[in-house]
């Protein structure tokens, strides 16, 4: 079944789902009501740091971002997880070598017990040839003994702690879930099934296909919003940097074209980062649906007077990214 | 790798990893394949029993040790030789197969898709066979199931394999990328075309063997033409595979030169590609 049609299947409601769906909103209301009332609201902190190139000048600028984040990660374990996707090296598919090593070293510089680069492809399974493909092998020195290929570790049985997916029940990596800080290493692209692909999204690859198989389609059925939003509630010890110095508009996240907006977006919260990664793509976060359902329904927390930002003003460096037709109510301007 | 050293990746409990570390079900199975096609069967023995072990109660088998699901591997095992196997276990794992469809394919889900309205997609026309049990069918776990089935249907012909050998083949032939070739079995999302990749479309053609189609010619063609570029062993393990079911693979045709046979199945599967050069069947016979 094409991954299409399973999105029309999603989208047919029946009778009984929509009133189910209706007491569940009530509920939530209600719910979302105390918590506004109780819970003061914290900002969130995200950078955003221009990053003009791949070149040498990452590794500085990587240390900077953890520096602005007072990062502590002495004698910690940190797991880096990249997005790695397609071969296709024509494109802006992966995330980029160079900045992941930027990353390793940074994290090492900074007195971490072990930093390990971890990821699981949804899409082919050959995980070694495709990172030797997309730069990996020849940038990262060392980069086998490094890498963990997420499809492959061991796993332990977790129950969502929330379920906002059809998911009862989730295999997930030992190294991900040990990790003392799991880094989600994206690229800053359009999606042609949620709207954007960021920190958030990046955690699919966490799922292994050693045993859902690929695509990692069990997570389309289950829910491809509320399927994010479990894997983002899993790993409560995480850190974002999303690579958008080429990112990828249009089709993504395969078959889009590179867009380059020149900036590294990093932050200790994954949904406060993936919001402002929206809005330098101006596009609308509100109607991202993950990002509504981390939220818990405060749709304040992702406002931009809630998220502080530190170095660039988004306003410096948005660029819009293009959207496929279906997302054209995501842009900023038509929302 | 010789087949010494893959001997040498066996754990201790008689299966193997995929590079080091837990035995899974997939890299035990292709190298018990490498192992018996040799005929080095010193390691085949503790393998197989480690692999019985694994059965769960349903006939199916599990990816690895303490997963709760019936998966495709299952279709793995089954091209396993029954009297090595055990026949009882290898009855059962067909009998599951058999049994098996990609959940777009079950009574429940085309009745509920019915009385929703909703027209059944033509890619939904035949069933394949999924990853694991409550999912869609995907081209790889297809065409695997397709092999073990066919392999089945020379030793004990019935109606009933054939259907699904039928029913899987126009599965295949249904996500079949424009261009020619398979991805993992979607053709296009949203309108745009799916581009296709060296492994499942190997797999595909070798599962497609003594298909006569404009279809599958046109697959061939794809195949010939990522012989060139294909720098991943794995790719290239299954393009040789499915170019050699049609007789069409190059006899000239040499690998990249550095290519690493990094894992447990892809170096199995290159011991399994060069006896199929020399002959044997090793998938099919």
């Amino acid at each position: 079944m094409g991954l299409g049609q399973k999105s029309k299947m999603h989208n047919a409601i029946t009778r009984r789902e929509m009133l189910a769906g209706a007491a569940a909103l009530v509920g939530a209301a209600s719910l979302t009501s105390c918590a506004r009332q109780q819970t003061p609201l914290v900002p969130s902190r995200v950078s955003i740091v221009r990053a003009p190139a791949y070149d040498q000048t990452l590794y500085d600028t990587v240390r900077r971002i953890l520096d602005l984040h007072g990062i502590d990660v002495h004698g910690r374990n940190v797991v880096l997880k990249p997005n790695l996707v397609e071969f296709d090296t024509q494109t802006s598919i992966n995330t980029n070598p160079l900045l992941v090593h930027a990353a390793l070293e940074a994290f090492q510089a900074r007195g971490a017990a072990s930093v390990r680069i971890a990821e699981g492809p949804g899409h082919r399974r050959n995980t070694l040839d495709l990172a030797d493909a997309a730069g990996y092998f020849k940038i990262v020195p060392k980069f086998e003994d490094l890498f963990v290929d997420l499809n492959l570790d061991d796993v332990t049985r977790v129950r969502p702690a929330k379920q906002f997916s059809k998911m009862e029940k989730f295999y997930l990596p030992n190294t991900a879930l040990g990790a003392d800080l799991l880094v989600s290493m994206p690229k800053m692209k359009t999606h042609h099934w949620v709207g954007a692909t960021l920190s958030m999204k990046n955690l699919f690859g966490v799922v292994p296909g050693g045993i859902f198989g690929w695509p990692k389609n069990v997570l389309h059925w289950a829910g491809i919003e509320e399927s994010i939003a479990d894997l983002h509630a899993a790993f409560p010890r995480q850190f974002a940097i999303v690579d958008g110095i080429v990112g990828m508009q249009g089709n993504g996240p395969i078959q889009g074209v590179p867009k380059f907006a020149g900036v590294l977006v990093a932050g200790r919260d994954p949904v406060a980062v993936d919001a402002t990664c929206c809005r330098i793509m101006r596009i609308n976060p509100f109607r991202i649906g993950y990002l509504k359902l981390a939220t818990g329904g405060v749709a304040a927390q992702i406002s931009e007077a809630n998220i502080r930002q530190s170095a660039e003003t988004i306003a410096a460096v948005a660029t819009p990214f293009d959207l496929i037709p279906e997302f054209q109510a995501f842009r900023l301007e038509n929302s | 790798m010789t087949i010494d050293l893959l001997a040498s990746k066996q754990n201790p409990d008689g299966g193997w990893p995929y590079l080091r570390g837990a035995s899974w079900t997939e890299p035990t199975v292709y190298s018990l394949l490498a192992l018996l096609a040799t005929g080095e069967t010193a390691g085949a023995a503790r393998g197989l029993r480690w692999l019985l072990g694994m059965q769960r109660s349903d006939g199916s088998f599990p990816p690895r040790a303490g997963i709760d699901e019936s998966s495709w591997t299952t279709a793995l095992v089954a091209l396993l030789p029954p009297e090595r196997l055990g026949l009882a276990a290898h009855r059962r794992a067909v009998r599951w197969l058999l049994q098996s469809t990609g959940l777009e394919s079950t009574r429940i889900y085309r009745m509920r898709e019915w009385l929703l309205g909703n027209a059944r997609p033509a890619d939904q026309e035949f069933a394949g066979w999924p990853w694991i049990t409550g999912t869609a069918a995907w081209v790889s776990p297809t065409s695997l199931s397709i092999l073990a089935l066919e392999k089945e249907a020379r030793r004990n012909p019935s109606a009933e394999i054939s259907n699904r050998i039928t029913e899987g083949r126009n599965f295949l032939l249904s996500r079949m990328c424009e261009e020619g070739g398979w991805n993992h079995g979607s053709v296009n999302a949203l309108g745009y075309q799916s581009s296709p990749y060296p492994e499942t479309t190997g797999m595909a053609l070798a599962a497609l063997r003594g298909v006569d189609d404009p279809k599958v010619r046109r697959a061939i063609d794809k195949a010939l033409s990522f012989l060139g570029d294909c720098r991943s062993a794995d790719a290239l393990n299954w393009l040789h595979l499915g170019l050699l079911a049609h007789g069409r693979m190059p006899a000239s045709f040499a690998p990249p030169a550095g290519l690493a046979y990094r894992t447990v199945p892809e170096s199995s599967l290159q011991l399994l590609v060069a006896e199929a050069k020399n002959g044997r069947d090793v998938l099919w016979g």
